[in-house]
């Protein structure tokens, strides 16, 4: 007897893999969906029993408070406070990860030095630092701020001004400070700057292809590139030239006009169907580029669950989209800036709007430079004169800066070290100088492992900004909480809180992330 | 010194703490020689050739490459090791570099060459050890036979006089490690002076020009290859060649 080839019985629908794989992901996105929901009808029900309808209102209504520092210092609606704390916070965030990946290099590499007392001192500071928590760190530097000899009025003269160790002062002078922080002379920008900034993005979009025609250059042999020396000259040259000619990007200013007046005035639906149809096409490419992805040269791959999953998820996301977009004329009103967000006139046309009133002013310098003065009657610092470091500003900046250094040493050092020793001996056996090795062998190399956990410090320290209430820095936690003091709104402070920080978290880690890609060894 | 002698060394002792690693070693190496160093682990030869291109220093005694003295004059030590060229038993190809920027790095930075002449050489180089269509991958993407001729071709593009192998094919599969000594045969063929360590006797016999043993930081017998493997003089060459061969 022979045995027939037995077709594969379909097992019982209980027991068919796929079949289960798909209930539970469908499970699971109701299952989660599901508690969000019941938590937040909960959370509103028990809220609106107390009185406390949730609602976001405030965010157009005025506030009653003043913000202790930003670009204003009485905002006009909760929204606009809350956008002085976003500000605040990422004046904090961006000047810090600058300063800590400097100051963090330099430890790092001390720590590698073989000087002894450099070594040292660099282990004793990571040692210090990185072993108390940043909380107490940034109170620290407050109260060090604070004990700051206040600044006197000396009666005895004609009034000037005493500071620290008793110097005597004009009501104007170069450096204050006291126990209201630090004042400094600065380029205060002045209305001029925006044609400015427009004409060193002109010169940096040209410094880039000097810089790659000098690397051109050098490849074909005819000469050195001295490609950064070129580059940073050309940009020093757009920056002074722009001190001067920067009017000459008032005929942008038209240009801006004319966009904000496109965004105003098309009819909505065209929008609408443009964004319905980015989404779609958006979908589209995604299915396209998984499906090219899976192709073998023997024609489609065989499809996964998972990759049907993932597949089935983008369409049906897109076609949502798509259908809200297109039905719902609001929110599209409100990006394109025909419609108000929060009772906010903001929108793509308000900000060409805004670009054309910047860019059509033809004024003078684009920056004063700005001595400090002193508001001789209250001993405060006049805040448009010079550069204002706010006691609060200055404890928060230098906790997270010293804090997160620390961190980015070790990350240094680590990179270094793990570089193996063979790389530096051929670079030495084929007769390159240490600073050569350094360049083009060892940093580049260590780069690569540097990078994912200094990533993670920067968001560290994006999110250990928040700590600056401890110091009372109107950051928008600070400001937010004001908010819900005064409203008793939490559940939409709290989701502000929580959107503005995975929004920025997501966008660092996308930065890292991309960079990290592009540096990643090419192994078979 | 003999006024042929390319490689001149004369009592050279390194210690590494209180180990000493090499207890005055004493060797002329003529132009277009090609000397094979063997002995057991641990007995100073890889040390010695270090001592060489100054990736190890010595702390006695005196070496001279090309008639330069190695000392602590960093203008002596960089015309040496231009003229030096070294091959590791583990590559250390730069693996963030392509094959062709791998060769092409030390001609351009070093030598100032420009970037179309020493990629025309590197072609060249490539040709030579039998890998041209490899030049634009990287490293990681070659297998260990092809990543040493790489490193061959690497050392070979500053054009040295003299090629230091430091166990060029201890690290490699048995299939990989002829393609290698292949390459390391025909650079003989053409005239390189080179100082070769290695424990592949074969090789040995047939390239080298003298066959040094070391043992124990001394340079224990030299001879040529015939004499060193049919009639060994020293004890312990006998015990060593007994236990290897």
């Amino acid at each position: 007897m022979t045995t027939a080839i037995q077709r594969p019985t379909r097992p019982p629908f209980y027991r068919d893999v796929t079949v289960l794989k798909w209930v539970f992901q469908i499970a699971f996105l109701i299952g989660i969906v599901t508690v969000f929901w019941l938590l937040g009808t909960f959370s509103i029900a028990n809220l609106a029993k107390q009185n406390l309808a949730v609602s976001w209102d405030f965010m157009a209504r005025p506030v009653g408070f003043q913000v202790a520092e930003g670009f204003t210092t009485f905002p006009e609606s909760g929204f606009e406070a809350l956008l002085v704390g976003v500000t605040n916070m990422l004046r904090v965030t961006i000047s810090g990860i600058l300063a800590a990946t400097i100051l963090g290099i330099i430890i790092g590499v001390s720590r590698l030095s073989h000087n002894w007392l450099v070594n040292k001192l660099a282990t004793v500071y990571i040692e210090t630092i990185r072993n108390i928590p940043l909380l107490v760190q940034i109170v620290f530097w407050g109260i060090v701020v604070s004990i700051i000899p206040d600044i006197v009025v000396d009666e005895t003269s004609d009034g000037s001004l005493k500071s620290l160790f008793g110097l005597r002062l004009l009501p104007e002078g170069w450096i204050f400070a006291s126990p209201k922080g630090f004042a400094l002379p600065w380029f205060v920008p002045t209305d001029g700057r925006w044609q400015w900034v427009g004409f060193m993005i002109v010169g940096a979009v040209a410094t880039r292809y000097v810089y790659r025609w000098r690397i051109r250059l050098q490849e074909a042999g005819t000469a050195e590139a001295r490609a950064f020396l070129w580059s940073g000259g050309v940009l020093l040259a757009f920056a002074i030239v722009g001190t001067f000619a920067h009017p000459v990007m008032g005929i942008f200013g038209p240009v801006f006009g004319f966009v904000a007046a496109f965004f105003q005035n098309t009819p909505i639906i065209i929008f609408q169907i443009v964004l319905a149809g980015l989404a779609v096409g958006g979908a589209y490419y995604i299915i396209k580029k998984r499906l090219d992805e899976l192709r073998t040269p023997a024609g489609l791959g065989k499809l996964t669950d998972d990759d049907w999953f993932r597949l089935v998820m983008a369409a049906v996301v897109a076609l949502g989209l798509a259908l809200f977009f297109l039905l719902q004329s609001g929110p599209v009103e409100a990006i394109v800036g025909q419609g108000t967000i929060f009772g906010q006139d903001i929108g793509f046309s308000q900000l060409f709007t805004g670009l054309e009133n910047r860019f059509s002013f033809v004024g003078g310098a684009p920056f004063d430079f700005s001595l400090p003065a002193i508001d001789g009657r209250f001993n405060n610092y006049l805040p448009d004169a010079g550069h204002v470091i706010t006691r609060a500003y200055f404890a928060l900046w230098i906790g997270v800066v010293l804090y997160t250094a620390a961190f980015i040493g070790e990350a240094v050092r680590a990179g270094v070290l793990a570089v193996p020793r063979g790389q530096t001996e051929a670079g030495f056996a084929v007769g390159l100088r240490r600073s050569q090795l350094l360049r083009m062998i060892v940093l580049p190399q260590a780069f690569r492992i540097i990078l994912p956990p200094v990533g993670n410090q920067y968001l560290n320290l994006a999110k250990n900004t928040s700590l600056g209430i401890a110091v009372a820095y109107p950051d928008i936690v600070q400001v937010g909480q004001t908010i819900f003091n005064q409203t008793g709104q939490t559940i939409p402070i709290v989701i502000s809180w929580m959107a503005w920080y995975s929004f920025v978290s997501l966008t660092l880690s996308a930065i890292v992330n991309r960079w990290n890609k592009k540096l990643k060894l090419v192994e078979r | 010194m003999t006024d042929q002698a390319i490689i001149d060394c004369r009592g050279v002792k390194k210690w590494f703490g209180d180990f000493q690693a090499l207890r005055g070693i004493d060797l002329q190496v003529t132009k277009g020689e090609v000397v094979v160093i063997i002995g057991p682990s641990g007995s100073g030869k890889s040390t010695f050739i270090r001592c060489i291109n100054r990736l190890e220093v010595h702390q006695e005694g005196q070496i001279f490459v090309d008639r330069i003295e190695l000392t602590n004059d960093v203008r002596n030590i960089e015309a040496i090791r231009k003229d030096v060229g070294m091959v590791f038993q583990s590559f250390n190809l730069f693996p963030h570099l392509t094959i062709m920027q791998n060769i092409t790095l030390a001609p351009i930075w070093v030598k100032k060459q420009s970037k179309s002449e020493a990629e025309a050489y590197g072609r060249e180089l490539l040709e030579r050890v039998g890998i041209p269509e490899q030049a634009d991958k990287y490293p990681g993407q070659l297998s260990g036979g092809q990543q040493q001729r790489v490193a061959i071709a690497r050392a070979l593009a500053m054009q040295p006089q003299i090629m230091l192998f430091d166990e060029p094919t201890s690290a490699l599969d048995p299939e990989m490690v002829k393609e290698v000594l292949d390459a390391m045969k025909e650079l003989a063929k053409e005239g390189m002076t080179m100082i070769v360590v290695t424990h592949e006797m074969g090789f040995a016999r047939e390239v080298a020009d003298r066959v040094l043993f070391f043992d124990y930081g001394q340079l224990v017998e030299a001879g040529t290859p015939e004499h060193f493997f049919t009639n060994p003089q020293h004890d312990r060459t006998k015990l060593f060649l007994s236990q290897i061969l």
